[in-house]
């Protein structure tokens, strides 16, 4: 389980989370959603949980352990995983590339910084690795990136780039996944379809999935939990029918008057 | 796997090592450089007039590794390293100081001493430049490189501005053998000893670009193409970056070393802070890099050899004015830079290779000679338009804009 406990940030005088404690993963492989309106703290509270930010008070917990301090990379290891609302890929690499890399740097770190991992690393060579081409071959098969395996990732159409992104992620086989905003950017026609990979690969893997999404419709349809933000506090979490029940919730998100 | 043949969509390559595979023409131009390389000393013996000279073409093969190291960081890191005679600078003077004051003569000796030597320096320099991107990253690395030449200029023991020489200074060794030695050879500067170190560094640069042919293909090669690309993203994998970052900054340093330590087995007479740590010393690594092509491995390589060549070239015209004569070849080598920046900016070996801009023009030029007269027109133009802009901004640099 991932647990937020009592997350306060600031930046200036603007409390961008204020005492925010959430859980992640009470079953394992649940997919949740994170709902609320602009600057209520979403980002702040993923950027605080994985590292990117550290908090002013409150810790972060991962399975018992508390990972307050700790690099993000070291968080990474831990199996806590995160993607960027701006699509964060290597430009100049192909899909492929990008995704080898991710592998190898997941195949590197295992068992931490050590002599031979680092020399090993130095003197093989980055495409000999049998299963790490067929883990590739698997992972652009499940995000259906076929047909741009070759493509440098600077060429690709946005929908695609962010299915990449997301497939780096899981190439690192998370315990946890957090995805901030996976469909901004993204048309109309291909929302459904890359939330729909996202959660059709974290089931398959059983991964604790925690996305921040603005689409309600899509929120309501795949989510089995929902964590709705208000100015840097919790409002209120539970089933997806909350966003019909939640009638202050409605107004906060949509803006809607019933 | 063994050196041998294989065929790759139709494609004869030529393996040579393990994940090197060569096209027949690339092997048959590898080959034909690294035998002009080796036959240079016997042809600048006998083509006087030809601007082929061993001492600026040595410089420029130690500077050139010394850029291929600096590359490693530009290319794949995307760090621009202004410091980097810090490294080279280091090794040479470790030379000097181990032959004069150390009495140590073994060529071996020395340069592992000094490959040590500036090993330590570029761990020293890159830990504080870790924290650095970008123009910091550059200023850190300039201020370092600074530093490293104000130590010899200040201390006299060190021979200030005027440097060190690498000659022994124990007594009863008899004048020709205070240099140092390979076997039972002291690179005194003759014509031979002075071959043979020159083909003992072909072998050595040929080593280190093999060596940093594999680096850039191996899983740490790609981690470092992560963070040049996306910093933020390679952390979020799981990649320690500021140890990489550092890792690769040692290693680029080594090659720097190498290239300090063959620097000064060559010019022993002459080891000074001008030639060998000053700021310009770093500059021209860099520009090296650049003018080669900084996208390619053997590129700042051969910017190495084109640059010192044509620094030399250059060094030898003079404009006579009424002030007295003015020395212009700094001015011309700035010339070349920016014509290469504007019109070649993937550099000599970058513009060579497919896809480069040499390369694809002289094959649209084999195909369809024609395309010769709207080429000299459209240049025409563009020369003309230039020369109009270049006008109209000085007009409003002078008179203001109206």
């Amino acid at each position: 389980m991932l647990e937020a406990k009592g997350l306060k940030k600031s930046f200036g005088n603007i409390q961008a989370t204020d005492d925010v404690s959430v859980e992640f993963g009470q079953e394992e492989g649940e997919l949740v959603f994170i709902v609320g309106p602009n600057g209520a703290g979403k980002s702040t509270l993923i950027n605080l949980l994985t590292g990117l930010l550290e908090p002013d008070e409150g810790s972060v917990v991962l399975d018992g352990e508390e990972i307050t301090g700790l690099r993000p990379d070291e968080r990474v290891h831990k199996g806590l995983v995160r993607s960027f609302q701006v699509v964060k890929v290597f430009e100049e690499m192909t899909v492929r590339e990008n995704i080898r890399t991710a592998i190898l740097i997941k195949e590197q770190m295992t068992g931490g910084w050590t002599p031979s991992s680092f020399f090993g690393g130095l003197f093989s060579l980055a495409d000999e690795h049998e299963e790490v081409e067929g883990k590739i071959d698997d992972l652009i098969e499940q995000f259906r990136l076929e047909d741009a395996a070759e493509t440098v990732a600077d060429e690709l159409p946005h929908g695609d780039r962010k299915l990449l992104d997301v497939a780096m992620s899981f190439a690192l086989d998370p315990n946890y996944l957090l995805l901030d905003e996976p469909t901004s950017g993204v048309s109309a026609q291909e929302t459904d379809y890359v939330i729909e990979t996202i959660v059709e690969v974290s089931e398959q893997q059983n991964v604790t999935t925690v996305t921040i999404e603005h689409d309600m419709d899509l929120v309501k349809g795949y989510a089995d939990r929902v964590i709705a933000l208000h100015q840097g506090s919790v409002h209120g979490e539970g089933p997806p029918s909350m966003l019909e029940t939640d009638q202050e919730l409605r107004r906060l998100l949509l803006g809607v008057e019933e | 796997m063994t050196p041998g043949l294989s065929r790759e969509d139709g494609q004869l390559k030529i393996r040579i090592m393990k994940g090197l595979e060569l096209t027949p023409l690339r092997l048959v131009l590898l080959l034909a450089g690294i035998g002009f390389l080796f036959l240079l000393p016997a042809i600048a013996r006998n083509t006087g007039n030809l601007p082929i000279r061993v001492r600026p073409i040595y410089r420029g093969m130690v500077l050139g590794l010394a850029a291929v190291g600096l590359n490693f960081l530009l290319r794949h890191a995307d760090l621009t390293s202004f410091g980097h005679a810090a490294f080279f600078g280091t090794a040479a003077y470790t030379v000097a100081i181990m032959v004069q004051i150390f009495d140590i003569q073994s060529a071996v000796v020395l340069m592992a001493v000094a490959v040590v030597a500036a090993t330590l320096m570029a761990a020293l320099v890159g830990y504080f430049t870790l924290p650095h991107e970008g123009l910091y990253f550059a200023l850190v690395t300039l201020a370092f490189g600074q530093l490293a030449f104000s130590i010899p200029v200040g201390i006299s023991e060190l021979g200030g501005t005027d440097g060190l020489n690498a000659l022994t200074g124990a007594s009863g060794v008899p004048i020709g053998e205070q240099y140092p030695r390979l076997g039972g050879l002291f690179f005194n500067g003759q014509e031979v000893p002075n071959t043979i170190l020159f083909w003992v560094t072909i072998v050595i640069v040929v080593i280190s670009l093999l060596v940093m042919y594999r680096l850039i293909r191996s899983p740490f090669g790609s981690a470092l193409d992560a963070i040049g690309q996306q910093r933020t993203r390679a952390r979020f994998l799981g990649l320690p970056v500021k140890r990489y970052v550092w890792a690769a900054f040692i290693i680029s340093g080594i090659y720097g070393g190498i290239a300090g330590a063959l620097y000064a087995l060559f010019f022993s007479t002459s080891i000074d802070p001008g030639s060998t740590l000053q700021v310009f010393v770093s500059g021209d690594i860099l520009y090296i890099a650049i003018l080669g092509g900084f996208k390619t491995l053997t590129g700042p390589f051969i910017g190495g050899i084109v640059f010192e060549t044509l620094s030399n070239v250059a060094s030898d015209v003079v404009i006579t004015g009424p002030a007295g004569e003015t020395e212009v070849g700094r001015l011309i080598t700035g010339a070349v830079l920016l014509v290469i920046v504007f019109g070649f900016p993937s550099g000599i070996v970058g513009s060579l290779k497919p896809g480069g801009r040499v390369y694809e023009a002289g094959r649209t030029l084999i195909r369809n000679p024609s395309v010769v007269g709207p080429w000299s027109r459209q240049a025409g133009r563009g020369v003309v338009d230039a020369g109009r802009r270049a006008v109209k901004n000085v007009r409003i640099l002078i008179m203001g804009v109206k």
